[in-house]
């Protein structure tokens, strides 16, 4: 025996070993070693392991739905819906429940930013000092034509203040767009019901309660204005009065949800609504014996229906079903506008439900008493022309994303070069704040004071109020303090800071009354402003609209393809305009029509997949003359075999680690022209499809076995 | 205090003629269980871990072609096909709430509970999977944070029916109808989930599950799930 | 020269044998011992003077009547009566110092469960229980510390005991496993 153990050895082991057992065991010290930290100062509202609810509003989307977010210990938890806002009434989608994967996202811009260089990202950190002066200078010591803001459409304090500010200054009013407005058709709709009832504001369809709807490419369950209060609408149009169940027929060249939802749906050729609109009215008005169609008298019926795809007879049948319901709807969407000729085909839309004398009426067509903002993109396609010329000197962005959410073919990009100071306040590094000078982030919206005044999908008039539910992650500014902060030395604003504006802006509201609480002064009502939500009417308050008048009959717009030509869609998905992209469950959540996830797909019928030698998952190029991008293959069984469609919000180069790198931006390949409400036609792109001989496996849900095969 | 025992018999309703299959019952479950992502990869060979998945199965041929949407997640059967394999008895009937249990700390990860689900409602940790930091600060507290080789699946929100029933007792009253909702239910926009107690005949989920649409997932197996589904429009032949 | 013994019987494995037994038995206790030890808190907080002066549990672990935590007392509370007693122990002046910074003390937790595990003080507070059944006396510690055996056997143990009417529901695994 050579080796001998000394005692001290013997100790030191025992030592080392009983330490590392209880560390691997579990029951050491250093697994039960976890320190809490009790608030030096309990707030109020709060008890420790107890949730404190704060009722907010909803930015997602220009919506404005109301919510209720769980809070506990200072984090949020959760997002649901409130229960009393009239436009959710406690329901909320897919977008809104993912806030707080938004608010509390790795990649968020945790301070103002300075960049060395655009497109370098290669920041400095500055801070709010010396960003400040930045932006008074910008504002005061450039010409007033050269201060150009972009904005989104929320949150609506925010322009509203702009609004203020350039008038102040005697700037152009700041350009507000989304790209969920351009996909719903907003300005054309806007326009169209200007045209036909005289009126600045959005049409409110009482789906819930029609029995015989007729949808023209509006997807009203996914993103169309106001979806979660239309998606309850159809629950109740479906089952919600006991015996009778609404008919819904959709027309749209590739099945949305809201057409796989429907009873049936009718596949006409992209461009082709306008002809079956008009050969639509011209039916119906015989059936009903009204006079005065005469613009349609020339309309072949058939030809139309030759022209779109559309047996004659089912043309007929539809006609005569809608002309002899109860209570008939029609509704105009998004991809009937996004042809040139949009306008037309929406206006007579509006004109059909007057025909069947459904305006006003329960189930009919109702106008929000509110009146609507919103730029077209002939505007903004001004607007990067005057940037282009170096007539904008200073541009400030604000909730859009325009380098990615405008058709590359725009030129926002390159007109952005010859703009010399760019400042972004966006809360996240996306495509835009990497081509800005500045980054100031704004507060995410669960941190933000605000209001959203609800256009689309309440029956009354009402506001959200938005509240920061927890207390800002980061060195973040609000927009509107900054702005108020920039411009107080010069006296040019009478506003404190931002919760001063928003309770001026209540004034109003407070003396007008009619509410469904009332207050003697601005801090009661303010209390109770954030109590609720918001504020609205206890009862409703529609309009009926009047003075229909009829519309010209909409113009032929069918294109011919030639051969390997495609029409092309493009539709917003989960991941509303884009900024979605980085939320992990919202990437996690299947496609609810493809199951994709995590991906860009392009949908193609089989048979024509079959033609080009193509099949699931191989790697096609889409081209136009606008530009290329590259998809996966889907083959989808519900889409013409003439059109292909991608779904936007993917293709992100930043916008952080989950969202870049993945998949491609179907807005590179549209071209830009307008309808004539100035709306970007986007559904008269025409695409070429070729084989690229790759193949890249889809991540879809549909298959739980998995797509890469048993072996793994 | 009257006696609690056996208040709570629950039971879902899901109409599918409402459903639109917009996918929020998947969103909200995944943010109130604190339900990992798993990425394109994993996501890809299906280890998503989606409690609540929307089946789309598609009917017809173009252009009369359709989906049918069925939002399907544990249909907490009454005899169930994944309790008796358990080895561990880490999958156990909840003879007070009458749903099925996974405890987490008793799973071993043989997973032969998930291969035994006729549903396929049952998913597999196959990796600690990271909430990098501050994402880990929307984690729900009432909820465990499942770690690797741990099977796992939807429970019915039972620390809301814990809750509830909590609130209830304190204020010495029974239960609402209505007043526990799972975040599906809450969720859903078109309002096709609801949920309640069943062994109460006056609730509205036993009105609802009356009706004359009603039909099971598999019945013929003898599951005897405690989920009951509402024919939609097109499909009432079955 | 060949050894005649097989390899398990000669002394110096049978030695290396206990060695290697001893060192595991070893380990276990320590590492049971050391889950015994109250762990090291920023304050040596004196339970005893407190609950000794008649102050309520409840008055600063307030959660535990209402909800699922006890909750620890955020400083201003501390404070509240601090602020007026002379600073006699130098347990004080950490506390005034933790005050004057605005920073939280970071307490370790001492009666703590695993994650797996959700414990609900309010229903054993309404059902009678008093704070020291679960939590020691803690009129004769200072700091508080750990009690024996809080495990799953001795939850259901007296849950079988207090209500054996209800013991259906109290012995559901998902009373506290969800």
């Amino acid at each position: 025996m050579s080796q001998k153990i000394s005692r001290r050895d013997f100790l030191k082991i025992t030592g080392v070993s009983s330490a590392a057992l209880a560390a691997l065991t579990g029951c050491g010290p250093a697994s039960r070693f976890v320190v809490r930290k009790p608030y030096p100062d309990m707030p109020e509202y709060n008890q420790t392991g107890a949730s404190t609810y704060f009722a907010t509003g909803c930015r997602e989307c220009p919506a404005g739905c109301g919510l209720i977010v769980r809070t506990q210990e200072g984090r949020a938890i959760k997002v649901e819906g409130n229960p009393d806002f009239p436009v959710n009434y406690g329901k909320v989608c897919s977008r809104g429940l993912t806030a707080v994967q938004g608010l509390y996202n790795p990649d968020r811009v945790q301070g103002p930013l300075k960049q060395a260089s655009r497109g370098s990202s290669s920041f400095e950190k500055i801070d709010w000092e010396t960003a400040i002066p930045i932006i008074t200078s910008a504002l005061l010591k450039n010409e007033p034509s050269g201060v150009a803001f972009l904005m989104g459409l929320a949150p609506d304090h925010l322009y509203d203040l702009v609004a203020e500010i350039t008038q102040t200054l005697g700037s152009p009013p700041p350009l507000r767009y989304s790209a969920l407005g351009m996909f719903e058709g907003r300005t054309t709709l806007l326009q169209a019901v200007n045209n036909i009832f005289h009126k600045d504001s959005l049409p409110f369809f009482d789906l819930a309660n029609a029995d015989y709807v007729l949808s023209f490419g509006a997807n009203f369950l996914e993103t169309w204005l106001s979806p979660v209060r239309y998606s309850r609408a159809y629950g109740s149009l479906r089952q919600g009065i006991p015996g009778r169940r609404g008919y819904l027929v959709s027309f749209e060249p590739r099945q949305s949800l809201t057409s796989a939802n429907a009873d049936e749906w009718i596949p006409i050729k992209p461009g082709s609504e306008g002809l079956v609109i008009a050969a639509l009215t011209k039916l119906v008005a015989e059936i009903k014996g009204i006079e005065g169609a005469s613009d349609h008298s020339e309309l072949d019926v058939a030809q139309v229906a030759n022209t779109a795809d559309i047996s004659l007879k089912k043309l007929q049948e539809i006609a005569h079903a809608f002309a002899s319901a109860d209570h008939p709807l029609a509704i105009p969407g998004g991809q009937l506008a996004s042809h040139a000729n949009g306008l037309a085909a929406t206006q007579a839309i509006l004109a059909l439900n007057g025909m069947v004398e459904n305006l006003g009426k329960k189930g009919g067509l109702f106008l929000i008493p509110s009146t609507s903002v919103a730029s077209n993109f002939s505007e903004i396609q001004a607007l990067v022309s005057r940037m282009s010329r170096g007539e904008i000197k200073a541009l400030f962005i604000h909730g859009v994303n325009p380098v990615f959410d405008l058709p590359s073919a725009l030129g926002f990009q390159e007109a952005l070069k010859n703009v010399s100071l760019v400042i972004s306040f966006a809360s996240f590094p996306d495509e835009t704040a990497l081509q800005s000078d500045y980054i100031l982030p704004d507060h995410t919206p669960l941190e933000s004071w605000g209001y959203q005044h609800v256009l689309a999908g309440a029956d009354r008039p009402t506001y959200s109020a938005s509240q920061p539910v927890v207390v800002p992650l980061y060195d973040t500014h609000a927009t509107a303090d900054v702005l108020l902060t920039a411009l107080k030395e010069s006296g040019k604003v009478p506003y404190q800071d931002e919760v001063d504006f928003l309770q001026q802006k209540l004034l109003p509201l407070l003396q007008r009354g009619g509410g469904f609480y009332t207050a003697p002064e601005i801090l009661t009502f303010w209390s109770k402003w954030l109590q609720y939500g918001g504020w609205w009417t206890p009862t409703e308050g529609l309009e009926k609209p009047n003075g229909s008048s009829t519309p010209p009959a909409p113009a032929a717009n069918v294109a011919e393809l030639q051969e390997g030509q495609f029409f092309f869609v493009t539709y917003p998905t989960l991941f509303g305009d884009g900024s979605g992209a980085n939320r992990p469950w919202l990437q996690e959540t299947p496609d609810p029509m493809t199951t994709v996830m995590w991906n860009s797909w392009v949908e193609i019928h089989p048979d024509t997949a079959r033609k080009l030698g193509v099949k699931d998952d191989d790697v096609v190029k889409i081209s136009s003359p606008a530009g290329e991008i590259e998809a996966s293959v889907y083959l989808y069984p519900a889409i013409r075999p003439d059109t292909v469609a991608i779904p936007f919000g993917q293709g992100h180069t930043a916008l952080g680690r989950w969202a870049e790198g993945r998949g491609c931006n179907p807005l590179q390949v549209l071209n830009v022209q307008f309808n004539e409400a100035g709306d970007l036609a986007f559904g008269d792109t025409i695409v070429s499809v070729t084989p690229t001989g790759r193949s890249r496996k889809l991540a879809r849900f549909e298959s739980r076995e998995g797509v890469y095969g048993s072996q793994h | 205090m009257a006696n609690t025992e056996n208040t709570g018999k629950w039971g879902m309703v899901i109409d599918t003629d409402r459903c639109t299959g917009c996918m929020a019952c998947v969103t909200a479950c995944a943010m109130e269980n604190n339900i990992p992502w798993t990425g394109e990869e994993e996501a890809g060979y299906g280890r998503g871990m989606h409690w609540i998945r929307v089946q789309r199965l598609w009917h017809g041929e173009y252009p009369e072609v359709k989906p049918e949407f069925t939002p399907t997640m544990c249909q907490q059967c009454g005899h169930a096909p994944c309790e008796p394999v358990c080895p561990v008895f880490a999958t156990v009937h909840s003879e007070a709430e009458q749903i099925n249990l996974q405890v987490y700390n008793r799973c071993v990860g043989t997973r032969y509970c998930g291969n035994n689900c006729p549903y396929t409602a049952r998913t597999f940790n196959f990796f600690d999977h990271e909430f990098p930091t501050p994402m880990d600060f929307y984690l729900n507290p009432d909820v465990t944070v499942r770690r690797r080789g741990v099977m796992e699946k939807c429970t019915f929100c039972v620390q809301r029916i814990h809750k509830g029933q909590e609130k209830a007792r304190a204020e010495g009253r029974p239960v609402k109808d209505g007043e526990i909702v799972p975040a599906c239910a809450q969720a859903c926009p078109a309002d096709a989930i609801v949920f309640g107690d069943m062994s109460d005949s006056e609730s509205q989920v036993s009105h609802i599950a009356r009706s004359e649409r009603r039909y099971q997932l598999l019945p013929e197996l003898g599951t005897e799930p405690r989920v009951t589904y509402l024919k939609g429009g097109g499909y009432y032949g079955g | 020269m060949k050894n005649p013994k097989a390899l398990w019987q000669r002394p110096v494995f049978r030695i290396g044998i206990a060695v290697v037994f001893l060192i595991i038995l070893g380990g276990a206790a320590g590492g049971i011992y050391f889950t015994q030890l109250p762990p090291e808190q920023p304050i040596q907080f004196p339970h005893n003077v407190h609950v000794g002066l008649g102050a309520q549990c409840l008055y600063c672990h307030p959660g535990a009547v209402s909800g699922p935590v006890a909750g620890l007392p955020s400083q201003s509370k501390c404070w509240g009566c601090h602020q007026q007693i002379k600073k006699q122990s130098p347990e004080l002046e950490k506390l005034a110092g933790f005050v004057s910074r605005r920073e939280p003390i970071p307490w370790v937790p001492v009666a703590i469960q695993p994650d797996f595990v959700h414990f609900n003080h309010a229903p054993h507070i309404a059902a009678g229980l008093n704070c020291e059944s679960c939590h020691g006396n803690l009129a004769a510690m200072t700091v508080a510390e750990p009690q024996k055996g809080q495990n799953m056997g001795w939850c259901l143990n007296c849950h079988q005991k207090m209500a054996p009417e209800n013991f259906t529901r109290l012995s559901d695994c998902s009373i506290c496993h969800y």
